[in-house]
């Protein structure tokens, strides 16, 4: 693979500014649900408070056990619950031995409660963190969806639909975990530690010391790694990037490579390219798993160190610090509690992961939030005088060119359309039709040039309750055909819908169907025909009763007779309505007293 | 579970990695747990030393032997995590490659007919993930129930040496606390995670619905509600899926609460027998520390549990799909490919699989060799697929396809290919160096070959200002090559693959005319002396036809003349 040094250099570069940006806005997400991810945080705190006191309880138990050897059962006559007695034991601070006599079932219910308690903290974490994620993803895909009808055509032609929909449901789903559990973990991470060393500092100040030295080390450490791992990632990156993205590359050209017969060769590439991907990304993990070595090495470490520190204490083999008035007690605290202080950086870890997941999930929402939208604002909203020399034309282009990056699709239009006029707009594909129409749709704005309905500048609400558009291939929605014909608005009456049906030739159909009208369609729904499509799409164009109509090739999927029906249709429904038909079907042009005829994006 | 095993079956010849992966972790596990006993066994008996009898016991007590043992456990501890680390992904890695090349070679037959019936871009990038979900069945599945079974059973054993009872009151908590329960609440949230895949499925319809229908939408001012509509269908998603997260929720919390519970039931069992003098002080601490550091043994199988469906249901898409019938067979016995390349289309009838209406109906044609031909039409017709009957992505249901005056289906698929050229609107470019993707067309081509194919396609200029040249990356995480560019890099394809037919598909949709004109030009030159098919909708390349058929849903019509201009077509169909 020819990547230099420097290629990689420059894309690991540009992917970690990326990756800032995305980490920015995560961090302003979380912003929003800073309370939910706060109580979250607390219930893992408290779990991690309760952890000490279980803790504590059981040394008090064992010693009482072991040491003082009390049986459990022995007194149950005289069970004693001196609450004083029995805290005062619990606060292990005192050196002098504490009097368990009577005190161990006490404990041992207590310990019960912590144990549920401790529970419910567990379900109160994930039920919190929910919150906070579900709050974010309904917001966030509210946001999107009412960014959607404002993007730049352009846009939304080079993305599939299924692309857009998996980022506003699936990527935003990606985000769930990050918000629900990493976040408030981080948040655990920079307060249990320090309550910890906080209860253990006067019970045994070494192990204070030990947790209170171990802890920044174990940061440093694994930020040093982290640093380390993405060094030698960066002179790797763009080709992992590359060998991450063959498989799929090569599954998706699998039809280009059958065609050149290459498929079976291909097979041996894969092998290979997944064997160069394993070799390169575990010269990186090498680096990267240091990281949880060294959270191990500590968390043993700490035991290990405790252990024989305590130990050799008890014995009295040393007389450094606390070692020498120590008590069982105690010992078995500060042991208890030595591989519990890094529980919450591994569970970090565990979770880091969520991280990678929604870092990656950002990137992909923010390329659509960040997408190119038009602007319609930045046309100027007062008509300058010399545009209003026709205000009573229906529809008026003047000067109106519009360009794709450097091509030019339209250029230089100038069109006035009078109203109740009916044109045929005529011209091959590609040479500008769609662009016009969509132009004065408000669906496109011109590059240059002014489009004017009824004497003002467009935009697209002018547009949408001025004109009627039947595009080619009209979309039918789930629901009854009433509902797609009722499109504009869900108040006309039945009788309306039915005139309306009737009228489009929509009955003709829908009647021999058991539920007429009723009977429901799109997605699932009873198949259509292309031409039953069209009635639909007539009946609802009829219904709007906008005083402008344009169509777009209506008969491009018709045969001759069913040609000839549906113009007649047409004819019928927009007596009354200015018309404009793009098309070069010969039967549509000829029925059609003024024709404009577009070639290369000029009016000829 | 047969999905599962047949995964299994399928990493066998790397199980000494898995295997090696599983001993270490084990070792580690087991190692950590050790660490903890031997210090809570430790310091009990130092402390119960140091109050029995001043001094001499304490002499004799050998703490020397303990307190290096710790520190080895500790190491132990710590190189046998980054060791299993190590291994388990190695492990990961060597199978995920043997699932992926699997699963190409099984596809391999199903392109180009059966993924052109689906939606294949989006089937195929949710196999990626699918595949890449399978690395759960190792990591995060097999490897911590094999660990927690083997290493549980060492811990139970070692138990049971002091205390029975104390062992099968934990072996039977543990399960409950971290198999049943999990398994349970998993059933419980059957019905929810139902409703989760069919409200995700609703979302994704409507959602989908509303962006190819966004432009009727917008112009009949109704986007606000459907909108609205959507954002139901996720408010409820989301309600479900917080009846579902609850469950997983009292499942982790009855989870831990059962195992604390097995702690606190040994303290007391040990105390019991502590009392009765059935154990030693020393011997009640083990018990106690080696049940606390199980609980590291048993914590990642109840989110191993939770796994099981999700790994279940990737494995069962990806064979599903590996599964699917071919739309065409192979011969048994395949004829050698003619020297002669004449094609006939006789009374070709066809339509996909649960179409109701035909899309070409009893359709005839003769192509001779070297004869060049163009079908114009509207889009959407069906001349596309006149191109995939061609090529034989399908068998059409009525008539047959003759080259040679021999039936196609007498042919192997593979060789019937190499006898055509195709370049379509979709110019696929892969991932790769400008040169990687010129060699599909030839693998072996010279470089005298590849300069010629760059010329003929008029990609000199282009490739003169790269700085890399035909070195340079194209494609994802590489230089964005324009529409035009890369047609051009197919069309030099194309020549290299040197083919007797081309198969033009709208050759030129989307270029504009300058670079539409450079195109031809090029086009003319690589179909001089072969069969050319055209299919379009526009006059543009008609230039390159000399006869043009018209294609209407009644059939083809062969029209009087080339037309060079769009009235010409009009005035023709009437």
């Amino acid at each position: 693979m020819p990547e230099t040094l420097l290629a990689n250099k420059t894309a690991f570069e540009e992917r970690r500014n990326r990756e800032k940006y995305c980490k920015q806005w995560l961090k302003t997400q979380q912003k929003t649900v800073a309370k939910s991810i706060n109580y979250a945080a607390l219930a893992g705190i408290c779990n991690g408070l309760l952890l000490v006191l279980q803790s504590a309880l059981l040394a008090f138990v064992l010693h009482g056990l072991l040491i003082e050897q009390q049986a459990l059962f022995a007194n149950l006559d005289n069970l004693r619950f001196d609450f004083l007695a029995f805290f005062k034991g619990l606060l292990i601070i005192e050196a002098t031995k504490p009097v368990t006599e009577n005190l161990l079932l006490p404990a041992l219910a207590l310990l019960f409660v912590v144990m549920m308690l401790r529970s419910f903290s567990v379900y109160l974490f994930q039920t919190l963190g929910f919150e906070a994620a579900a709050r974010i993803k309904s917001r966030l895909r509210e946001v999107l969806l009412n960014k959607l009808p404002d993007l730049e055509p352009d846009y939304l032609k080079q993305h599939q639909s299924g692309e857009l929909a998996a980022t506003i449901l699936e990527q935003i789903e990606a985000l769930e975990l990050y918000f629900s559990r990493y976040c408030p973990q981080q948040l655990i991470i920079a307060v249990l530690p320090l309550l910890m060393i906080a209860l253990v500092m006067p019970v045994n100040w070494v192990a204070g010391v030990i947790f209170l030295v171990a802890f920044p080390l174990v940061i440093f450490f694994m930020a040093l790694i982290g640093i380390s791992a993405a060094v030698a990632s960066r002179n790797q990156f763009l080709a992992m990037a590359r060998m991450g993205g063959y498989f799929l590359d090569r599954l998706q050209g699998l039809p280009t490579l059958k065609l050149f017969g290459q498929a079976q060769a291909e097979l041996e590439h894969i092998t290979q390219v997944a064997d160069d991907f394993r070799a390169t990304t575990m010269k990186v993990l090498r680096i990267a798993f240091l990281s949880s070595t060294v959270l191990e090495f500590f968390s043993a470490l700490g035991v290990a160190a405790i252990a024989v520190y305590v130990g050799l204490g008890l014995l009295g083999k040393i007389d450094f610090g606390p070692a020498k008035h120590i008590s069982l007690q105690q010992a078995l605290f500060v042991l208890l509690i030595a591989p519990e202080f890094f529980m919450p950086l591994r569970q970090l870890a565990v979770f880091y992961h969520d991280r990678a997941a929604a870092l990656g999930a950002a990137d992909l929402i923010l390329k659509l939030s960040d997408a190119p939208i038009l602007n319609w604002s930045s046309q100027p909203e007062i008509i300058p005088e010399e545009l209003k020399k026709f205000p009573d034309l229906s529809l008026e282009l003047q000067n109106v060119s519009k360009l794709y990056g450097e091509r030019t699709v339209l250029s230089n239009i100038n069109l006035q359309i009078k109203p109740l006029e009916k044109i045929a707009l005529v011209g091959e594909s590609g040479a500008g039709k769609t662009t016009l129409l969509k132009l004065m749709l408000g669906l496109e704005m011109a590059s240059e040039g002014a489009v004017l309905i009824q004497g003002q500048i467009i935009n697209p609400d002018l547009a949408s309750r001025n004109i009627t558009w039947i595009g080619q291939g009209a979309s039918i929605f789930y629901g009854s055909i009433s509902d797609n014909i009722s499109l504009f608005s869900p108040d006309y009456s039945a009788e309306q819908i039915s005139t309306a049906a009737t009228k489009a030739g929509v009955t003709e159909f829908s009647d021999k169907l058991e539920q007429g009208l009723a009977t429901i369609i799109g997605e699932r729904g009873y198949g259509l025909s292309g031409g039953q499509i069209q009635r639909i799409a007539l009946a609802r164009a009829f219904l709007k009763n906008a005083p402008i109509v344009l169509l777009d090739e209506p008969t491009s999927h018709l045969d001759e007779q069913n040609k000839t029906v549906l113009l007649e249709v047409i004819d019928s429904l927009f007596k009354d309505k200015t018309v404009l038909i793009a098309s070069h079907d010969p039967a549509v042009i000829e029925r059609m007293p003024r024709q404009i005829l577009i070639e290369n994006g000029r009016l000829l | 579970m047969s999905d599962l095993r047949f995964f299994l079956q399928l990493f066998k010849p790397y199980q000494s990695w898995l295997i090696a992966g599983v001993l270490l972790s084990i070792l580690t596990t087991l190692g950590g747990i050790a660490l903890l006993t031997l210090s809570g066994w430790f310091i009990s008996s130092a402390a119960i030393a140091g109050v029995s009898v001043i001094n001499d016991v304490t002499a004799s007590f050998n703490y020397m032997q303990p307190a290096a043992e710790i520190r080895a456990l500790a190491l132990i501890r710590t190189l046998g995590r980054y060791g299993e680390r190590i291994i388990t992904h190695e492990a990961t890695f060597r199978v995920l490659a043997q699932v992926r090349i699997w699963f190409f070679a099984q596809i391999t037959p199903l392109a180009t007919g059966r993924l052109a019936l689906i939606r294949s871009g989006d089937l195929l990038a949710r196999m990626t993930s699918d595949i890449d979900a399978l690395d759960g069945l190792y990591l995060r599945l097999i490897a911590p129930v094999v660990v927690a079974t083997v290493g549980l059973s060492g811990v139970l054993i070692f138990i049971y040496q002091y205390a029975p009872l104390i062992s099968l009151n934990t072996a039977a908590l543990l399960v409950i606390a971290c198999v049943i329960v999990p398994l349970l609440f998993n059933r419980l949230g059957d019905n929810g995670a139902k409703a989760i895949v069919s409200l995700t499925a609703t979302f994704k319809t409507r959602q989908i619905e509303i962006l190819q229908g966004l432009r009727d939408l917008q112009t009949f001012q109704a986007y606000e509600r459907f909108k609205n509509q959507v954002l139901r269908v996720s408010e409820r998603l989301i309600e479900t899926q917080r009846g579902n997260n609850r469950l997983t929720a009292l499942s982790s919390a009855l989870t831990l609460f059962i195992s604390q519970l097995t702690l606190l039931l040994s303290v007391i069992l040990a105390a019991m027998a502590l009392q009765d003098g059935q154990m030693s002080a020393a011997e009640s601490a083990i018990l106690v520390f080696c049940i606390l550091a199980a609980f590291e043994l048993v914590m990642p199988l109840a989110p191993a549990m939770q796994m099981l469906g999700k790994i279940q249901q990737a494995a069962h898409n990806i064979r599903t799909v590996a599964s699917l019938p071919p739309t065409i067979n192979e011969p048994e016995q395949s004829l050698p490919l003619p020297k002669n390349y004449d094609l006939q289309l006789e009374n070709l009838s066809f339509r996909y699989e649960n179409q109701e209406n035909w899309l070409i109906k009893d359709l005839s044609l003769n192509i001779p060799q070297g004869s060049k031909i163009a079908i114009v039409g509207n889009s959407g017709m069906g001349k596309t697929s006149l191109l995939h009957l061609l090529l034989r992505f399908f068998d059409p249901q009525q008539g047959r396809v003759l080259l040679n005056g021999e039936d196609y289906k007498q042919f192997n698929s593979d060789e019937l290919l190499s006898c055509f050229g195709l370049l379509s609107q979709r110019s696929q470019l892969f991932a790769t160096t400008i040169r990687g993707n010129l060699l599909i067309g030839k693998a072996n081509a010279t470089d005298d070959e590849l300069n010629a194919a760059i010329a003929a396609a008029g990609l000199e200029s282009f490739i003169q200002k790269l700085p890399d040249g035909l070195e340079t990356w194209v494609g994802e995480q590489g230089l964005k090559v324009s529409g035009g560019e890369a047609r051009r890099i197919a069309l030099a394809r194309v020549y290299l693959k040197n083919a007797p037919i081309i198969l033009l598909d709208e050759p030129t949709e989307g270029l504009d005319s300058k670079t539409e004109e450079d195109v031809l030009t090029a086009l003319e030159n690589l179909v001089r002396d072969k069969t050319l098919i055209m299919v379009t909708h526009r006059s543009a390349g008609l230039r390159l036809a000399e006869k043009v058929y018209q294609f209407k849903p009644e059939g083809l019509t062969q029209l009087p003349s080339v037309p060079d201009k769009l009235e010409q077509i009009l005035l023709y169909s009437e």
